[in-house]
């Protein structure tokens, strides 16, 4: 079967020069969910940013769907292959505008903000209760990260890279995050590579990936 | 302008009391810039000293080869000096400076000086030089704010920028809140001027003529042409800096390229 997403052979060094992995090809099949484990400061982040386009890579294949995606042509595929970043950022706007700004950018094309849809799913995130209009700056951590986790999967990307989405979450919450990723990366046309520090959680997975001694290996 | 006063070196020593008093305020209140102090009055009778000479030459040798020479040395200083300002760095930044500076002061001197003024002929150094000069000064201050603003915006924003991106924000999405935000700081001191100009101080320029005896209302004129030329400078030297500066951070793919910023 043809993967969904291939990009590589990615090689990366850590801030001191020391080499993280090198040669490294990330396949992701459709509607699976694959857990990226691996000891902190391994280069999980990294490797994730290098998909989606935002850390150095050069000589980089990156096919979705069978499709080549490069140069310019890289804020497309960042909207194909959204990446959750580790910290949850957001804009210095209201919840609401952090769910909706994306929606004016160019990549959005016939993407509508869905408010009935969003209502939704921050209720079952457990957000339900919180006003829209109120500064997303006063959100605490683990609320950023359900927040992160509406919008992205409000966008309904090809592939989600999902960098430690449920660091600060409480463990029914967490759970409930977590089926929600498999429940996104199960649809057909879709995948997530989600990576986790719970081995627990990560036997959920439908696939199990680690990263370790400059190596990608599968559990 | 008959009735001028013309200030004798006995007058100089005079008004040097006055820095001396300065000096002991410092001495007396412990304030540890008395040498600072000396030395920037020695470094402002030297240098204007100097400035003076050069321009009592170029005013009477009247060539354009010399003006435009003086305005190549100035527009050379001005950016390295809006570079050297900015607490962060990165890989071409002089030479953005270098081009943001000497863009503003071409275009938007050309303007003042030979559409507004219409100086005659085109390089008559005894307006050209001034003019561009207080252009050069004014822009390099806007100009040196908007990259140190913009600079750091990127870098303690980043995450903020790379949201965006992770969208599918093109370059320019990406860059725009952080542009804008750079060109406002930009344009925060010639604004403030122009808000408080005649109100809280008789702007600099003014003040000068009214000494050297040309009648207010001229004076005014001038004064008034000067801030709306400062402000189109600021505009533009700010614009042109933060984008040039933010497309060497941000690559053609929207990559970020923080590890170039120092």
């Amino acid at each position: 079967m043809t993967p969904l997403l291939r990009c590589g052979p990615l090689s990366a060094e850590d801030g001191e020069g020391r080499r993280l992995y090198s040669g490294v090809t990330v396949s992701l099949d459709e509607e699976c969910l694959t857990v990226l484990e691996g000891p902190s400061g391994g280069g999980k982040s990294t490797l994730l940013r290098q998909i989606a386009g935002l850390a150095p890579s050069e000589g980089v294949t990156r096919e979705l769907g069978g499709c080549r995606w490069g140069g310019k042509a890289l804020p497309g595929w960042r909207s194909e292959v959204n990446l959750l970043m580790q910290d949850a950022p957001i804009i210095p706007e209201s919840v609401l505008e952090n769910l909706k700004f994306p929606y004016d950018l160019k990549s959005a094309g016939d993407r509508v903000f869905d408010s009935k849809k969003a209502g939704k799913l921050l209720d079952e995130v457990g957000l339900g209760s919180i006003a829209l209009d109120r500064p997303a700056s006063t959100l605490s951590g683990g609320e950023r990260h359900r927040l992160a986790i509406v919008r992205a999967l409000l966008w309904v990307p090809a592939v989600l890279l999902a960098d430690e989405p449920l660091s600060g979450l409480d463990g029914p919450r967490a759970s409930r995050c977590f089926d929600l990723l498999r429940e996104h990366a199960r649809r057909p046309g879709h995948a997530v590579l989600c990576v986790l520090h719970d081995p627990t959680m990560g036997r959920g997975a439908d696939r199990r990936l680690c990263l370790e001694s400059e190596r990608l290996t599968v559990l | 302008m008959t009735d001028l006063i013309q200030l004798t070196p006995v007058d100089l020593l005079v008004a040097t009391v006055l820095v001396l008093a300065a000096g002991v305020v410092s001495l007396a209140m412990r304030l540890d810039i008395e040498k600072r102090l000396a030395l920037s009055a020695v470094r402002t009778v030297v240098q204007l000293g100097l400035v003076g000479l050069i321009l009592e030459r170029v005013f009477a040798l009247r060539r354009p080869i010399v003006v435009l020479a003086i305005l190549a040395v100035m527009i050379l200083f001005a950016g390295r000096e809006a570079s050297n300002r900015s607490t962060r760095a990165y890989r071409g930044m002089r030479w953005d400076s270098l081009l943001a500076m000497g863009a503003t002061c071409l275009v938007v001197g050309a303007v003042v000086t030979q559409v507004v003024v219409g100086v005659q002929p085109w390089y008559d150094p005894q307006y050209v030089i001034p003019l561009l000069g207080m252009i050069l000064g004014n822009s390099l201050n806007g100009v040196s704010l908007c990259l140190e603003r913009l600079l750091e915006y990127l870098s303690a924003r980043r995450h903020e920028v790379e949201l965006r991106l992770v969208f599918g924000a093109t370059r320019s999405e990406a860059l725009r809140e952080p542009i804008r935000a750079a060109v406002r700081t930009g344009m925060i001191p010639v604004t403030n001027i122009m808000a408080a100009a005649g109100i809280v101080a008789l702007p600099g320029m003014m003040t000068g003529q009214i000494l050297a005896g040309a009648p207010p209302m001229q004076a005014v004129a001038y004064q008034i042409v000067i801030m709306f030329t400062l402000a189109a400078a600021n505009a533009m030297g700010s614009m042109l800096i933060a984008t040039a500066a933010a497309r060497r951070l941000v690559a053609a793919d929207g990559r970020l390229k923080i590890e170039q910023l120092r």
